[in-house]
């Protein structure tokens, strides 16, 4: 272990500790409000009060039951179909990529991989229009396909898998080429079996980061059944503007998916992050 | 392809060596084709199509689409509010990068130091980050309710005691933290710090624990005190990691869009306090549907990333050559 401070080991835990508390307070204050009643809340004595007293599931029954108008399952519906199909996509295509960037020989393809690893520094935001004009010449407005294509074409995932298949031992695809395998066989019995620390992370990384998307569903679709739960989020601070405990009921509902996954995967997540740079957004 | 290889050593060896020796020729294109096709189609043509958009007077309804050359670009810096949503996305940039990356580097210490319950604090302050900005800026906009908020209730409930104790304090004033022009981008960037600090504090904590404990205690034994050991030991090492960290927090924070967009209900808040670049981009292109204008506000925006990004790697670069 690292000894960078001196100093007794409590006097490190005190700062800590408060630091770490004031990170947790808003989203505990979050679910504190989602339980509590409207009279609880606006009472000052009372809004200063973390365990709701007296305890109601109301806004949660409110926000979930009014489907006309706030079609919350068909949101986290979309939601969990956009980001698996993304997921599904981006591994796909971005490992055989990354599998032709790093094992395979062949013309132009250092070229071509140094014009991928250029386009990382493209703002995304500055994609929004021509993209928007393209769905819209595409007729996939309001799709979902709007959604998933295009979330393919980045190269963020090519690059990371590159970097992780250059460092299997060369002597292992050697041994498979020997057997007789070509370059579809070396890629799935050496190159994948190989990998699956790399791509579990580019994994939920995309998958995360596809559920917490915002501009791209903002612009990309318009119709109530077609949205996610980010924008789902913006159409019920439209509607509940100030009841608070309808709108952190909906922002419970909206994070937990992703908190609770985030929990189970915490340790493969930050080691992820580490591995490859990835801040996770 | 498959040849078997048996008989004698010496030709199989030749065999291998010129199976391995190859060229893969059209299989690698094959394999890149599919992610290629996609890269090309959304990624490499939006990027150049865009700045093509943006040298026409673009309605989105309209059916002509006239060139107009650099006209939108300068109509841009004739803009008086596109300087503003400059001033305001440079304002935050200026609060959110430096800041944001201190208390990074600061919780990643503290992570690094402690022995126990190092998991439990990386998880605190990493949660944040897995939420998605919709919900960080509503759960927000209640913490920084003028009446009830969280915050004021909190300042207020400080200040009361203080003054009760006998501190010649002024009496509360519930702080306007969303609905005034100066409190919107300070409030935003600590709302922005709280939302991302956990991802950059991952990657310095990596970056930390990748410098090997010798030098540590070498300098120990030499007498360095905690404070001499980072300056001349973590500091130092730690320089990629910091242009890293730098670069790509400048690159994310000039993209700033969902929190105002969020927190002021698609509007640019109070004085237009909370109008940023990507927000004055959206509403020119998308509810005013001048999406040629909008294309040069965005292109205008690249631009600057570069050059910071640029600037950046220069700096870094020559410091570490002194």
């Amino acid at each position: 272990m690292i000894k960078f401070l001196n100093r007794s080991q409590i006097g490190l835990h005190i700062p800590m500790l408060i630091l770490a508390l004031l990170f947790l307070a808003p989203l505990l204050w979050m679910v504190s409000t989602s339980l509590k009643t409207s009279e609880d809340i606006v009472n000052s004595l009372g809004a200063l009060r973390w365990l709701p007293h007296p305890l109601t599931y109301a806004n949660f029954h409110e926000v979930l039951t009014n489907v006309e108008e706030f079609p919350v399952w068909r949101w986290t519906g979309n939601s969990l179909f956009i980001s698996l199909a993304v997921t599904f996509l981006v591994l796909t295509v971005d490992s055989l990529a990354a599998f032709a960037y790093s094992r395979l020989k062949w013309k132009g393809r250092d070229r071509i991989f140094s014009i991928l690893v250029a386009t990382m520094l493209v703002p995304g935001q500055v994609l929004l229009i021509p993209t928007y004009l393209l769905i819209r010449n595409l007729h996939w407005f309001d799709t979902y396909q709007a959604l998933i294509i295009p979330a393919g074409a980045g190269a963020f995932g090519v690059f990371l898998l590159r970097q992780f298949f250059m460092t299997i031992p060369a002597e292992l695809e050697e041994a498979a080429r020997l057997d007789g395998c070509g370059p579809l066989g070396v890629f799935r019995h050496v190159i994948l079996p190989l990998s699956k620390p790399a791509l579990a992370t580019l994994g939920i990384f995309t998958f995360m980061g596809t559920w917490n998307a915002f501009e791209g569903p903002l612009i990309f679709t318009s119709s109530m059944d077609m949205r996610t739960l980010p924008i789902g989020i913006t159409i019920f601070q439209g509607h509940y503007g100030a009841e608070y405990g309808q709108m952190m009921a909906a922002a419970v509902i909206a994070a937990l998916p992703v908190l609770i996954s985030f929990l189970i995967f915490q340790k493969h997540i930050i080691k992820g992050i580490s591995l490859t740079g990835l801040a996770g957004r | 392809m498959s040849i078997a290889i048996e008989k004698t050593q010496a030709p199989a060896r030749a065999v291998a060596r010129k199976l391995l020796r190859r060229d893969d020729g059209w299989a690698g294109l094959l394999f890149a084709l599919p992610h290629l096709i996609l890269f090309i189609v959304f990624l490499l043509g939006p990027t150049l199509y865009g700045f093509f958009i943006s040298l026409h007077q673009w309605h989105v309804l309209a059916k002509e689409h006239p060139f107009v050359g650099l006209s939108n670009y300068k109509a841009a810096l004739g803009d008086d509010i596109f300087w503003l949503a400059l001033r305001n996305t440079a304002y935050f940039v200026i609060l959110v990068v430096p800041l944001g990356n201190l208390v990074s580097l600061l919780l990643a210490l503290g992570v690094a130091g402690v022995k126990r319950f190092g998991t439990f604090y990386k998880v605190a302050f990493y949660v944040p980050v897995v939420i998605s900005i919709a919900v960080v800026s509503v759960l927000w906009q209640w913490l920084y309710n003028t009446e009830i908020g969280l915050l004021n209730l909190y300042l207020k409930t400080a200040i009361n005691g203080l003054r009760h104790m006998g501190m010649a304090l002024p009496p509360f004033q519930p702080l306007p933290w969303l609905s005034d022009p100066h409190w919107a981008m300070p409030s935003i960037a600590l709302m922005s710090i709280w939302w991302g600090a956990g991802g950059n504090m991952i990657l310095y904590l990596a970056g930390i624990n990748n410098i090997a404990p010798d030098y540590y205690e070498a300098a120990t034994i030499d007498g360095a005190n905690t404070w001499q050991r980072f300056w001349a030991i973590t500091w130092p090492l730690l320089k990629p990691t910091t242009l890293f960290c730098l670069v790509f927090s400048v690159l994310g924070a000039f993209q700033i869009f969902g929190q105002s967009y969020v927190l002021y209900g698609g509007g640019s808040g109070p004085g237009r306090a909370g109008l940023t670049l990507v927000l004055y981009m959206y509403q020119q292109g998308f509810s005013q549907y001048e999406i040629g204008y909008g294309a040069a506000i965005a292109y205008l925006l690249f631009a600057i990333v570069l050059i910071f990004t640029g600037i950046q790697f220069k700096l870094m670069q020559g410091r570490e050559e002194k």
